[in-house]
């Protein structure tokens, strides 16, 4: 999620890209069927002008699933938010993802449909502190002849879920920030689905032009994975 | 203005690609099925099936293949007869030939948790159709699918032996 000053009216871009591995085990009781891991490589571009920004990406994955190995590429995700409060210290507003279905679904690597993922979204900083939620509905676009639980096996969700996050980091030093996040689904309407939480813990460092963040997830509820690392770098010009 | 309509078309998913959806079959007579577990389904599953979707098979013996999607048993096809009449069934609804082949580009094991050395051996069209009938009726049928009729034990080893 990009949150701009909404202080200056220039348009300001970033370039990230982002390595990320994970581990996944079969559980039936959450209909989980698979066991293995992937490996992937992420890009991505944002944008941001006053109290608007917008961003897309893509990523490329290797993936050893019950014993067989593919490469593909995952989603394409466009999102874009306006903030509707814009202060230093409390910031508000609007979002709207969207994933088209680009990654193969038959090998765990995409939804199988468009994904629409309306939210909205708060922060609040108090000095070196700050905190930030958001909540919203995620809508598989679909027939509905085909239904399925929570996919893709990189980047699994829910069908029809009420999409949330909370999360607070604290900087440590002028160019260091720590903190903790969570985030999940809670499956809702006919279509089958399972609750799914995870946890991550994160390092950020850096200077305003180039960041480096480090985060390690686990997959507490719904087993989206057992264990996820990621490793990304963020260029703003 | 055009080419970017088509592109979002395409990137939503409206293109051309066909998506696993259930059949609509139907059964003729659920009281005198033509297809049943022993004249069809048990030779069907052991050809085209069990390679990697045996109970027997270790995760990763599996090449792909789902854990708890087992069809060397009835109860096991029956299980998620929903996905098979999707991935590899034709009726009235759909012409589904995802499977074999899938989630492997096409390769399949030639034994039972073997490594993708063989094109897979595709069923006709009129097997598919006749699988839509046959998981129809048995998805009506009052039997127990566990009993001694669909309940086989050795993997495949009956059909084996009589198609060497």
């Amino acid at each position: 999620m990009a949150m701009g000053s909404g202080s200056d009216t220039a348009s300001s871009y970033s370039a990230n890209v982002a390595l990320v591995a994970a581990s996944f085990s079969p559980s039936q009781p959450e209909n989980m069927s698979y066991g293995g891991d992937y490996e992937g490589v992420a890009a991505g571009a944002d944008w941001a002008m006053d109290r608007y920004s917008a961003g897309v990406s893509w990523a490329y994955y290797r993936l050893l699933r019950n014993g067989a190995e593919q490469y593909g590429i995952g989603d394409l995700s466009v999102h874009g938010q306006v903030a509707v409060v814009a202060r230093h210290d409390v910031q508000a507003g609007v979002l709207a993802a969207f994933s088209a279905p680009t990654g193969n679904e038959t090998y765990g690597f995409g939804m199988g449909h468009p994904m629409v993922m309306p939210a909205l979204y708060g922060m609040w900083r108090n000095g070196p502190v700050e905190l930030a939620g958001s909540f919203g509905y995620s809508r598989a676009i679909t027939s509905g002849v085909h239904v399925h639980g929570m996919a893709p096996l990189v980047d699994p969700m829910n069908m029809s879920e009420l999409s949330w996050s909370v999360g607070g980091n604290v900087a440590l030093t002028p160019g260091i920030r720590a903190g903790l996040r969570a985030s999940g689904g809670v499956p809702v309407g006919s279509m089958p689905g399972v609750d799914r939480v995870v946890g991550a813990v994160r390092v950020a460092w850096g200077s305003s032009r180039v960041e480096t963040a480090a985060e390690v997830q686990g997959g507490f509820l719904g087993d989206p994975f057992n264990i996820r690392g990621v490793l990304s770098t963020a260029l703003r010009f | 203005m055009r080419a970017i309509t088509i592109a979002l078309l395409v990137l939503m998913g409206c293109g051309t690609t066909p998506q696993p959806t259930p059949t609509g079959a139907t059964c003729p007579d659920v009281n005198n099925p033509q297809f049943t577990w022993q004249n069809f389904g048990y030779d069907f599953m052991c050809h085209y099936c069990d390679n990697c979707h045996d109970s027997n098979l270790t995760l990763n013996e599996r090449n792909g293949a789902p854990l708890f999607h087992n069809t060397d048993s009835l109860i096991g096809v029956m299980d998620v007869m929903v996905h098979t009449d999707e991935q590899a069934a034709i009726g009235p609804k759909a012409e589904n030939r995802f499977m074999p082949g899938g989630g492997t580009s096409g390769k399949c094991p030639s034994m039972p948790g073997g490594a993708l050395d063989m094109n897979c051996v595709e069923p006709t069209d009129e097997e598919r159709k006749n699988l839509a009938t046959f998981l129809a009726c048995e998805i009506q049928r009052t039997d127990d699918w566990t009993g001694s009729a669909g309940h086989v034990t050795d993997h495949c080893a009956a059909y084996k032996a009589a198609h060497p």
